[in-house]
């Protein structure tokens, strides 16, 4: 199968401190792919890195047959096919949750607000937030703010949705009704790259997992072979520590 | 243009300038430090629950906010003659520049008090301690440090304000520039030389009022 | 006396309102054109261009180091020299538009620093280029933190329209000082010209209060 996202010996550097070491690194269309390791080790990074929301210093990625890495690159048609879900939402506390979906298919796409309307109710739909489509992210619980967000990122009908640890910031309880979301997802035959250190949410749905350290990929493998039988040391430590946790 | 800009002339009045520098030094100093003065008082009668001295203090308050400075200086300059009271213009400006920063330095020093949050008052309050005891080792010690940058702050303004003085004859920094305009007709030279002076205290107040406020974060930090 | 002067005062009353005419004029127009060049500078204050970064932030510092009176006489008494002939009337609006762009920009530039990067990151993941970025999710937030010390900074500049009068515009304060020369009841004068201007001023400085609880909710 082609691969929709490859990076290329990928290296990045903030100030002096080297983030990423030579990553390489294929991603198959329609791959769900789940990124681990400690933190600092780069994996936000990483994914950051597919939309250019950090550049990177050598090397090239390539994104849906567009060179990220070029300067030259058009950014708005890249991230308009990509979905990008945070660890702490952002989403725009001066919208309601119907006008954060909608923000980006009218402005981007330009596409006419009532179709824009119907599709941000369809996505809010999905995640099961409907009737809150008028209300402000602040009158939100944690976990419904990520649902909306998630919807916001799902608006443009992305070929990849790419989230970074999105059930960390939330409190314990809000966890499941986010992962049952992205459960969801998996049928649409997107591509997802999904920082998590969710092991459940892995083994239920990921092809593949990734476990990276100090900004280099240090595994890689099924998530039955990953979290059972770990290759390596750092990864074994790694699991037995988030196990306990 | 910078070509024909005639350093000699500076040079020649150059005591002039430093002249009009200590003026505008001294005149910034005690202007501030009776503004202060001022400032406390028309903020301790403000929020005082008298009414007697509470509206006169707003009304002090809001009429010198609303109304520029210059015409603040005329209005004493032209008026104080008027009811027989004849003073140096300087003591005139000085008046001035102490009514207009102390109206502005009440409304600081009141919002730092306001700053300090009503737990601390009822914490002080159930410890047994009166008005002026609360005042005196809780909201004021609190208070008092958050006032500083915006009354450094203060202190730029009033600065630049004593500029105005020049318009009534006092021989501060601006003066000397007008003085060598009129004398030779060289504004450039006059003018950015003043500017000159008047960018150094400025950045020197500055660098002391960003001091203070990062030294505010740190305390807040703990 | 006394009386005889009030009389004469109501009978120049309307040079008065003429004086407030202009000094309506010389704020309004500058007003204006500093809140478009502040936020248009303030925007690229807060951008990633370094050169232009230094330009603005030197033009601040200098706005901001010296006394509105000394740039009235540098834009009054130097341009002629370089060639650019001013009347009073240009000159003054130029200072003022000088001046008062650098007080908004850095107000602005402010407001906009305010924001959380993430608020950024967000706009840009979804694919909106930096204007849409900045006309649909950064600036109306940055509007809470911006409108309470912009409207302070409009009873600044309205105030600081009486330093013009020192070039020969004629409007308030400038009347006030023409007209105490043939009436010299001081007091008197300079009250009515505090009073003209209290009557633009304070409904500003009420609206700002206001701005500012309403904001701070």
């Amino acid at each position: 199968m082609e691969n929709i996202i490859e990076f290329k010996n990928v290296n990045k550097w903030f100030g002096k401190l080297h983030v990423l070491k030579d990553i390489n690194l294929q991603i198959p269309k329609g791959e769900i792919l789940v990124i681990c390791g400690p933190s600092g080790s780069g994996k936000s990074t990483l994914i950051r890195c597919i939309n250019r929301l950090e550049d990177i210093q050598k090397g090239e990625i390539i994104v849906n047959k567009i060179p990220v890495h070029d300067k030259s690159a058009s950014l708005t048609r890249l991230r308009a096919d990509i979905g990008f879900v945070f660890q702490q939402f952002h989403l725009y506390p001066h919208m309601t949750v119907l006008q954060n979906i909608m923000l980006a298919p009218v402005q981007v796409k330009k596409m006419d607000k009532a179709k824009a309307e119907t599709i941000a109710m369809e996505k809010l739909d999905r995640v099961g937030l409907a009737e809150k489509s008028g209300a402000y992210p602040a009158q939100l619980s944690g976990g419904q703010q990520q649902r909306v967000a998630i919807a916001r990122g799902l608006a443009m009908s992305p070929e990849i949705m790419l989230f970074d640890e999105p059930t960390s910031a939330l409190d314990p309880e809000m966890i499941g009704e986010v992962l049952d979301v992205m459960v969801n997802l998996v049928s649409e035959g997107m591509t997802m790259c999904v920082v998590t250190h969710e092991m459940g949410f892995a083994k239920k749905v990921a092809h593949r997992v990734l476990f990276m350290d100090e900004g280099k990929i240090i595994e890689t493998g099924t998530p039955s072979d990953f979290f059972d039988h770990p290759k390596t040391d750092r990864a074994a430590s790694f699991i037995s520590m988030i196990l306990t946790h | 243009m910078l070509a024909d800009f005639n350093f000699r002339v500076i040079l020649e009045y150059l005591p002039l300038f430093l002249t009009g520098l200590r003026s505008t030094f001294l005149i910034s100093i005690v202007s501030i430090g009776l503004a202060i003065a001022t400032g406390i008082i028309a903020c301790a009668c403000r929020i005082s629950g008298i009414r007697l001295i509470k509206y006169p203090a707003i009304a002090y308050i809001e009429i010198v906010r609303s109304t520029p400075l210059l015409v603040q200086i005329y209005f004493l300059y032209f008026g104080l003659p008027t009811l027989g009271i004849r003073v140096p213009e300087i003591q005139t400006g000085i008046l001035a520049l102490m009514l207009n920063s102390g109206a502005y330095i009440a409304e600081i020093i009141r919002a730092g008090i306001n700053s300090v949050e009503p737990g601390q008052i009822e914490a002080g309050v159930s410890s047994g301690l009166n008005y002026i005891q609360r005042m005196r080792f809780i909201i004021l010690p609190q208070a008092l440090g958050v006032t500083v940058p915006p009354l450094l702050g203060q202190a730029i303004v009033l600065v630049k304000d004593s500029a105005l003085l020049s318009l009534i004859s006092v021989a501060e920094l601006t003066r000397a520039g007008q003085t060598l305009t009129s004398e030779r007709f060289m504004p450039s030279e006059a003018f950015f030389t003043v500017a000159f002076f008047y960018m150094c205290i400025y950045f020197c107040l500055k660098a002391l009022a960003d001091w203070s406020q990062r030294k505010l974060i740190f305390r807040e930090a703990y | 006396m006394m009386a005889f002067y009030f009389s004469r005062l109501v009978e120049i009353f309307p040079f008065f309102l003429k004086g407030l005419w202009m000094t309506s004029k010389v704020a309004f127009i500058s007003l204006v054109t500093c809140t478009l060049l502040g936020f248009i500078l303030g925007i690229f204050r807060s951008g990633k261009n370094k050169i232009v970064k230094r330009v603005i932030g030197f033009y601040v510092a200098f706005v901001r180091g010296t006394p509105f009176v000394v740039q009235v006489f540098i834009i009054f008494f130097i341009l002629p020299e370089w060639g650019m002939q001013l009347k009073a009337f240009p000159a003054a609006l130029l200072a003022m538009g000088i001046m008062g762009s650098a007080f908004i920009c850095e107000i602005v530039a402010g407001g906009i620093s305010s924001i959380s990067k993430g608020q950024w990151e967000a706009a840009a993941a979804s694919g909106l280029n930096l204007v849409q970025q900045l006309r649909w999710v950064i600036l109306p937030q940055a509007m809470k933190v911006i409108l309470p010390p912009l409207v302070g900074q409009y009873v600044l500049l309205i105030k600081d329209t009486s330093v013009v009068s020192v070039i020969g515009v004629m409007e308030l304060t400038r009347v006030g000082w023409v007209t105490v020369v043939r009436i010299p009841e001081g007091l008197m004068v300079f009250s009515l010209v505090g009073a003209l201007y209290f009557v633009i001023s304070y409904p500003l400085i009420l609206l700002s209060n206001y701005l500012e609880q309403k904001m701070a909710v």
